[in-house]
């Protein structure tokens, strides 16, 4: 990557520094569709947290299409793709013990799902 | 990377100790760490994710065991050593050096 001049510095300062990727490519999901987290254990870098791997849960949006942090933080290239905002009921994620009225959202990645 | 930053749904780690008022930075260190990783990124020798993983990769006892600025210097020092723009041979000479001129 080439170095940012100094007189570009403070105009990327004010504007902040996007993730959000140009490339249009195909959302696997849509809103609605219930999705799993992958099993997946990376030794690399990585958004998808452990509690939530094998977790089942359903597309609340989709947020369009972003760098993706997996292959980008080791050289591997941007890899966009679509990122979805994922709706789990607390008690998919942490058992019965978990209020029943609860849930979480979680911003995922394509890659880390699958359809169930 | 399932290691300490990962900490969702881990038990014993205690409330969140909210701080009302709580200054951007605790310390001038803190401010000075911040604007060092901000000007090295923007460097170009490595990106935003890289630069967390960086942090990630911290060992999982003194992670836990740091303040989010010392996390960052950790990450910091850690890309700067891979990337050879400054060893960490270097660092530490500079800092005994440091540490002599202080007594």
């Amino acid at each position: 990557m080439p170095a940012l001049k100094a007189k570009d510095a403070l105009a990327l300062l004010r504007k902040g520094g996007s993730a959000r990727a140009k490339a249009e490519g195909p959302a696997k999901f849509a809103p609605g569709d219930r999705v799993a987290v992958r099993n997946m254990n990376p030794r690399g870098h990585t958004r998808a947290p452990r509690y939530i791997r094998c977790k089942t849960g359903t597309i609340d949006r989709d947020h369009g299409v972003f760098v993706f942090p997996d292959s980008h933080a080791h050289g591997k290239g941007s890899c966009p793709q679509h990122v979805y905002s994922v709706r789990f009921t607390a008690r998919d994620v942490w058992g019965d013990d978990a209020s029943s009225r609860d849930a979480i959202y979680i911003d995922l990645w394509d890659d880390y799902l699958t359809p169930v | 990377m399932n290691s300490a930053h990962d900490l969702g749904g881990m038990d014993g780690l205690g409330p969140i100790d909210y701080e009302m008022d709580e200054p951007v930075f605790h310390a001038e260190w803190e401010r000075r760490i911040f604007a060092l990783t901000v000007a090295m990124g923007f460097y170009g020798a490595w990106n935003i994710d890289t630069s967390r993983h960086a942090r990630e990769r911290t060992p999982a006892a003194e992670y836990l065991a740091s303040s989010y600025y010392e996390i960052w210097l950790s990450g910091l020092e850690k890309l700067l050593d891979e990337t050879g723009l400054l060893t960490r041979a270097e660092i530490d000479a500079r800092t005994t050096a440091l540490r002599a001129e202080a007594r």
